[in-house]
């Protein structure tokens, strides 16, 4: 298993997905060797400054307490690492929606902390662990450190990230409806977070099952009817960032707080709980019998 | 045609963009002119007054629902009229309610909030009418035919994707990757944000080219070359998208919900004529990662490249430039 490359840079900066295949090299795939990081550092571009969010050290202290405490059951830093990396680096949707920023953090910064959680284990089929390069740089709900990003600012409450540890703690949850555009809808969501909490649906296939069924009937069903949002006011979040260069280090055992922003209406949240649940009833799930 | 199982509307609603202002950071508003939207384009171009600092734009929306909305023997009750903004890059979906005009009519107005924070490019925005239909709350019982785009970056109100074109050295950039392609006159790099041409001025002459306008034969040549720079460009874009198509459980593929899926769109009508675009990528991509087909499928996908960049239009100005030219040294 590799270490941190020799050089990490002091500062967060972009890295063009076309200038990430000399990194990407079979070595570091296999887990094997990592670049050195002084190469890396010239092909990047700068984020400006005066902005103290684009400091690594904070990120690269969450992600070694990461693979400390979770060296026994490394899926289960997902649950704590998302909303703390969430708190820690405060983006604007805008920003995260840029690719090149999760390229440098897994290439850069932390590419061992990618090949700790992503080097498969070896089965009879492929027996040689390996690291998909998805992980590294690839779609916003695989790549190693969007994923989580992105977990936490679609599953957050308002402040809340209790929700998001929910998310986080079932794989089959974020690996199969991070991509869907159906939790785009806030109380969506949310509903689907109180169908896990409630224990009504826990298993993959239970969880694909519902999400087939909610994104059926939503081919007729506006939601945005059902469960009404309230409008955002953009200054909690500008607020929130602005904090970031006086804010403390997340916590590490309790949650941290996010952006001071309204929670979902709460009778948005149930009416679509019991909807979903009604949906859930009767849709085919893979393995369950009528009546079960 | 999607079959529905309760009383729809046939007909489409028909949306217009009203008015557009910024809200700037320091509190001030900016009311943009009626250029900043086309509704011929169905596209909303928020970066037309040069701000960098806005904070939300307000959208003025005026929707018209086809005849029978409101039609007293109508199948539905609790009529609501809802303006949706979705944006694949950025996973925001943000809905306003409209309002209606007049009683007994079918126009609805109100205006959408676009938070500058909340998108990276473009967004898409479309309008629902729903309604209670046998007793089921929130069914669309008619919706836009076609999103109108709003493009929070350009400064025109144009529809289709633009490419990037940049210039650079590729031998001194800062972009030390372009070093490799030190010999190329131009590279294309689909895995940008927008698809975008790096075009290398090490070779002598080229920016002058690429910058002549007027009617002289350089201008035509130039649009050959940009022409020809396009057609690359969307051949790589479709290659790029089709290989990082996500798979549903079933085997199906997705569209993707950024440009890459717009581009697809786009293009697979020229690749699969005549059926669904959601047939024809199921069939790409079974021709893609099955056992045959793919190689016979480039010659439509190159089809569909040069079609997209006007590579015929283009040819054909610089031959009847050089006729002339070839007239004139005769005379």
């Amino acid at each position: 298993m590799i270490t941190q490359p020799n050089h990490v840079p002091e500062r967060l900066a972009l890295l063009a997905t076309s200038a990430v295949d000399p990194f990407l090299t079979e070595e570091l795939l296999r887990g094997e060797q990592v670049h050195g990081g002084i190469d890396l550092a010239k092909v990047v571009e700068p984020l400006p400054e005066d902005d103290a969010r684009w400091w690594v050290e904070p990120i690269r202290s969450l992600v070694e307490d990461a693979m400390f405490e979770f060296r026994e059951d490394r899926t289960r830093a997902d649950a704590w690492l998302a909303p703390r990396l969430h708190a820690t680096l405060r983006l604007t949707r805008r920003e995260a929606a840029d690719k090149r920023l999760w390229n440098h953090l897994a290439l850069a910064v932390a590419p061992d902390y990618v090949v700790w959680r992503h080097l498969s284990e070896p089965t009879v089929k492929k027996p040689e662990r390996r690291v998909a390069a998805e992980r590294f740089r690839g779609p916003a709900d695989r790549q190693c450190f969007s994923r989580l990003w992105w977990a936490a600012e679609l599953f957050r409450n308002g402040a809340d990230y209790e929700p998001v540890e929910a998310a986080c703690g079932n794989q089959d949850l974020i690996h199969s409806v991070l991509k869907k555009e159906m939790i785009d809808h806030r109380p969506t969501a949310q509903a689907m977070i109180r169908l896990l909490k409630s224990g009504l649906v826990t298993t993959g296939r239970e969880v694909d099952g519902l999400s087939v069924a909610i994104n059926a009937a939503g081919a007729t069903l506006i939601y945005d009817i059902l469960g009404q949002d309230r409008p955002r006011d953009p200054v909690h979040l500008r607020d929130w960032i602005a904090e970031a260069e006086s804010a403390p280090p997340v916590e590490r055992y309790e949650l941290p707080k996010g952006p001071d922003e309204d929670p979902v209406p709460e009778e948005a949240v149930a009416a679509l709980t019991s909807y979903f649940a009604e949906l859930f009833e009767t849709a085919p799930v893979r393995g369950r019998k009528p009546g079960d | 045609m999607k079959i529905y199982p309760y009383k729809r509307l046939n007909r489409p609603v028909a949306l217009r963009v009203t008015s557009v202002s910024l809200k700037l950071s320091d509190g001030t508003r900016d009311q943009l002119e009626t250029t900043a939207y086309s509704t011929q384009q169905q596209s909303v171009a928020l970066g037309i007054a040069g701000h960098i600092d806005w904070v939300s734009a307000t959208i003025g929306l005026s929707a018209t629902l086809p005849p029978g909305a409101n039609a007293p023997d109508a199948a539905w009750s609790d009529l609501s009229v809802l303006a949706v903004l979705t944006d694949g890059e950025t996973n925001v979906r943000t809905s306003a309610d409209l309002t209606l005009d007049a009683e007994g009519g079918r126009d609805w107005s109100g205006s959408l909030e676009v938070l500058r924070d909340d998108h990276l490019g473009r967004a898409s925005l479309a309008v629902y009418a729903v309604g209670t239909v046998d007793g089921v709350r929130g069914r669309s019982i008619a919706e836009t035919d076609r999103s109108w785009i709003v493009d929070t970056v350009s400064d025109e109100p144009v529809r289709g994707l633009q490419l990037d074109v940049q210039t650079a050295s590729f031998k001194r950039s800062s972009r030390e990757w372009l070093q490799a392609y030190a010999d190329a006159p131009w590279i294309v790099d689909a895995s940008a944000r927008v698809p975008t041409v790096f075009v290398n001025t090490d070779v002598e002459g080229v920016i002058g080219l690429l910058d002549s306008n007027g009617s002289g034969v350089d201008s035509k040549v130039r649009d050959l070359l940009v022409a020809q720079m396009a057609t690359d460009v969307w051949t790589a874009v479709f290659h790029g998208a089709i290989g990082d198509l996500e798979v549903e459980p079933g085997g199906a593929p997705v569209f993707p919900t950024d440009w890459q899926g717009e581009v697809l769109r786009e293009m697979l009508p020229d690749v699969f004529p005549g059926v669904h675009v959601e047939e024809a990528l199921r069939q790409v991509h079974r021709r893609r990662t099955g056992e045959s087909g793919w190689v016979e499928l480039q010659t439509r996908i190159h089809y569909a490249a040069v079609r997209r960049a006007d590579a015929a239009k283009a040819l054909a100005y610089v031959i009847r430039s050089l006729e002339q030219m070839n007239r004139e040294s005769e005379t």
